[in-house]
């Protein structure tokens, strides 16, 4: 534990250091503070475009990071040599690779938590006058909507942590591009794992081999879709704990899975 | 008997049985599959003991296979075949790390630290902590001369200060066996110093330092023993000492662009004759012969340089045992 | 442990927990489904492999959260390129069809899309078969519209009035106006429907509509002058025709067209009088009128060529080619329901 900790803590104080991490963060914070600005586009929805906006970009700004930042944490500590010193000491390959997945974790968690605090402090601000009935559309209710919020931000770390173990992961097989293009791949299809899902209907007509592929394409894939509740947001309906809990639950099964790959990927690896 | 007496007493055994060994190597074999079925030799069938309390200097060119050796030991890569063992223990082995040390060539840490930060992060993997840390902190500091820049960012380090901080990290659970890769290297000749130094003092200790370097100036005053490898094969080992006398000692006598007649009457003693730009250095079985032979060169009006028992420098050994190599090599 | 021991164990770990997470999945699937967090996706068209649902799904989940973001960009440089006049009509389409792909549930732009179809590009052509084909762009743009966003009044209400006020095809402008007050929506959508029926004209489901927005706000001025001039100028007419006095009918209604010569509603009334009492000539001259003095009348072009056709007369050229949309409509809808 004390390994894990100590790695996990060099590795989320060196992550706030890095260049291209802080560049997102600014840009994504300028984003979803000026997301109201979007609005105008929209006369009657402004409050679906901010909403959109600002929770979009969280989730958008927070992957680019989960997949950038994990994909180098390893192939970087290689690069510099700096594994070398850390594996010699008393740390075996498992706890290296779980502290530095902890404290990516933390780093991108606290980027977006900096970004989800932006995008709740426009809201709080926003909203009410958004939610107002206008002459083309009724009025917003919302009365569940900032507990919504809080509970999509929430969720969206889930997601990304998802995210991040599958960039870990892969950049320990790959080189650092090539698992980022995997997690990108992974994360995009894992969007739509519920349209693979229908194609394997048999209603579709497709192939017995087809259906097959498709079949273990939704079967494998993380459901990142779960992840999203942005329209239960707009419509008002309470997003239930029980329903948050078993998709944090879906993303804690989904990181166990990945750190055990990664474990034996890691084990085997040459450094 | 209960099986854990058993292991206890086996554990004992072997430590009494291996006490002089830091290090062992059994036909230690390293093959890189550099892609498309090509392969790429690390190190082959490599066997080395090293004693404890010794500095051990591993030398060959670029590439011989040094960092690869040091990595096995460590546990970083794994071997093809053949095994080792390291303290006793298999290489890689959790248990050894408490005891090890590893300077890795060209070191480089967290830049968001300053050494202190680095040395403590570094000493709490090993469970120390409090005031005993500091003071050792401060203690590793002064003996490689950083204490003063303590508070200097690793981003903003010269690689000489790198290098003394890498030094101070191997050291900070007081190990009782050291890996130093190529420690010298782009250091200037005060910082080399220091290092060799320090190098010394800890076998003072009773440390065992396995060096790796292909400085062999640097490594001849401070080596205890020496192996030297050459496209991963082990081409020559011993003491120091012996590999700079060679088999046998010989004598020498060196004299400056001597005639043919002078050179003809002493080359029927000689055993060799070398030719070293304008010096002639001719080679003898025993010293009176040689110093025989100087008295006459003296009469016959020669220039003698020098007189003496033939000792090779290190370099010279390491070019003999490379270049033979590299022959063998080429007539594959 | 061994390290083979430790690697078994992290397979038997990775294997249990994948099997355990299917039933997982699955619940959330439902979940998600049943208590309305997802977004509405066109399932069914997903089935049958339709290009454009498919694109959707695909263009949205490769952008990722940032499609909306990526949407509204779009849509910005649409803006831009449509007020500093850069780019042809058709360009502006292709973007505003690209910003429906990459948020279809964005709903602005599939009614801009559809009204720049239906107007913006209708005028730009003199061909009734460009324009009949612009028309049904604009209406099928809304229709995929509606397939992503099933549950909000705005695009089946977008769709009526294109319907009620572009196409004056005013039987399926009731139709849609009637699907968006499933939902909620502002007030005036029930006053359009009662504006529909009235030119139908079905002067009873035209008052029922506007007795229903009368009783739900009595200060419904609209609604009350509608009425009004409903019973006062067409009611009379309607009973008249009830009653099969229809002579009496169309001299009522004559009266009127008397003040008002170039009226839809009146030329309507009076197609609508002739045609009951089977007086087709004369119910074909009224259509006529009415298809002629309005740019484009859907609704009474159709009459006209059902009633040329009923008669054995030659169908005018502008009013055959609705008239065969309409004919293969009803084909292709025979066909469906056979196979079903």
């Amino acid at each position: 534990m004390r390994a894990i900790f100590r790695v996990a803590r060099a590795t989320y104080y060196e992550g706030w250091r890095k260049r291209f991490l802080n560049g997102i963060l600014v840009f994504a914070i300028l984003i979803i503070g000026s997301s109201w600005v979007f609005t105008y586009l929209q006369p009657g929805a402004e409050l679906k475009m901010l909403i959109d906006v600002g929770l979009g970009s969280i989730r958008f700004f927070g992957m680019l990071i989960a997949v950038f930042l994990g994909s180098r944490l390893v192939p970087d500590e290689i690069e510099k040599r700096t594994i070398y010193t850390l594996l010699s000491k008393p740390v075996t390959r498992m706890q290296f690779l779980l502290g530095k997945f902890f404290g990516g974790l933390a780093t991108v968690v606290s980027n977006m938590a900096l970004m989800g605090l932006t995008f709740y402090i426009v809201f709080m601000i926003k909203a009410p006058q958004f939610a107002q009935p206008t002459e083309d559309s009724p009025a917003y209710k919302m009365e569940f909507m900032y507990e919504n919020i809080a509970k999509a931000v929430l969720l969206s770390f889930f997601e990304m942590a998802v995210v991040m173990g599958i960039a870990v992961v892969a950049s320990v097989v790959f080189s650092w591009i090539l698992a980022a293009i995997f997690s990108f791949f992974v994360y995009f299809t894992g969007q739509m794992s519920e349209f693979f899902g229908h194609l394997a209907d048999p209603d579709t007509g497709a192939s017995p081999v087809a259906r097959v592929v498709l079949l273990t394409v939704y079967r494998v894939l993380p459901h990142f879709e779960n992840f999203d509740v942005r329209e239960s947001i707009l419509t008002d309906v309470p997003v239930i704990w029980s329903y948050v809990g078993m998709t944090i639950g879906m993303g804690v099964l989904y990181i166990t899975i990945v750190l055990a790959l990664g474990y034996l990927f890691f084990n085997q690896r040459e450094v | 008997m209960p099986a854990g007496v058993q292991s206890r007493r086996a554990a004992r055994v072997r430590e009494v049985a291996d006490i002089a060994l830091a290090i062992r190597t059994e036909n230690l074999t390293k093959i890189y599959d550099v892609g498309w079925g090509r392969q790429h030799v690390g190190i082959e069938e490599l066997n080395l003991e090293v004693e404890t309390g010794q500095i051990f200097g591993l030398v060959g060119p670029n590439g011989s296979g040094k960092t690869t050796t040091l990595k096995l030991l460590l546990g970083l890569i794994f071997p093809t075949s053949g095994a080792g063992e390291v303290l006793g223990e298999p290489m890689g082995d959790p248990r050894s790390k408490n005891r090890v040390g590893y300077l890795p060539e060209g070191p480089y840490f967290y830049e968001h630290l300053n050494a202190p930060e680095l040395l403590r992060m570094y000493g709490s993997l090993f469970g120390m902590g409090g005031a005993a840390l500091d003071a050792r902190i401060q203690e590793l500091l002064e003996l490689v001369d950083m204490w003063d820049r303590r508070d200097y960012r690793i981003a903003d380090y010269s690689r000489g200060m790198l290098q003394r901080v890498g030094v101070a990290q191997s050291l900070i659970n007081n190990p009782d066996l050291l890996f130093f890769d190529e420690p010298t290297s782009g250091l200037d000749p005060i910082g080399a110093k220091d290092i060799r130094e320090v190098i010394l003092r800890l076998r003072g200790e009773g440390k065992t330092v396995f060096l790796c370097s292909h400085l062999l100036k640097e490594m001849e005053p401070i080596c205890d023993n020496i192996a030297i490898l050459s496209r991963g094969r082990l081409v020559t080992e011993g003491s120091v000492a012996e590999l700079l006398r060679g088999d046998r000692l010989r004598y020498r006598l060196e004299l400056r662009e001597p005639d043919e007649e002078l050179l003809a009457k002493l080359q029927g003693n000689a055993e060799e004759v070398l030719w070293l730009e304008e010096t002639c250095r001719l080679l003898f079985a025993d010293r009176q012969a040689a110093f025989d032979a100087a008295a006459q060169a003296e009469d016959e009006g020669g220039y003698v340089l020098a007189a003496g028992p033939d000792r090779r420098t290190l370099e010279e050994v390491f070019i003999d045992a490379v270049g033979e190599v590299s022959v063998d090599a080429s007539d594959l | 442990m061994s390290r083979s021991a430790q690697k078994l164990v992290a397979w038997i770990v990775l294997i249990g927990v994948f099997i355990g997470l299917q039933p997982l999945n699955d619940a959330l699937s439902y979940n998600r489904l049943v208590l309305g967090y997802a977004r509405p996706t066109p399932v069914t068209k997903v089935l049958q492999f339709d290009a454009p649902a498919m694109t959707g799904i695909i263009v949205g989940a490769m952008m990722g959260g940032f499609r909306e973001v990526a949407a509204s960009m779009l849509w910005m440089k649409t803006h831009s390129m449509w007020h500093s006049g850069e780019g042809t009509k058709w360009d502006h389409l292709s973007l505003m069809r690209m910003t429906t792909l990459l948020d279809p549930h964005w709903l602005e732009p599939w009614r801009i899309t559809a009204w720049h179809c239906a107007y913006n590009l209708y005028v730009e052509t003199d061909d009734p078969k460009e324009q009949a084909r612009l028309l049904d762009m604009g209406v099928n743009v809304l229709k995929e519209g509606i397939s992503w966003n099933p549950d909000r009044f705005e695009l089946y209400f977008e769709l009526g009035w294109t319907y009620f006020d572009k196409i004056r095809d005013y039987p399926e402008a009731a139709r849609w106006l009637a699907a968006a007050v499933r939902f909620e929506h502002p007030e005036h959508i029930e006053r359009l429907i009662a504006h529909a029926w009235e030119r139908l004209p079905d002067m009873e489901k035209a008052l029922m509509w506007y007795d229903y927005c009368i009783k739900r706000r009595p200060s419904d001025h609209t609604a009350k002058g509608a009425t009004i001039t409903i019973r006062e100028r067409y009611m009379p007419a309607e009973r008249l025709v009830q009653q099969r006095r229809y002579d009496e009918a169309a001299e009522a209604v004559q009266q009127y067209l008397l003040v008002y010569p170039t009226s839809t509603l009146g030329l309507h009334m009076m197609g609508y009088v002739y045609e009951q009492a089977h007086d087709y000539e004369k119910a074909l001259e009224y259509w006529s009128l009415a298809a002629e003095t309005l740019a484009l009348n859907h609704y009474a072009r159709y009459k006209v060529a059902e009633l040329c056709e009923r008669l054995g007369w030659p169908v005018p050229e502008y009013a055959s080619h609705i008239y065969m949309r309409e004919q293969e409509l009803r084909k292709e809808m025979a066909v469906t329901h056979e196979v079903n």
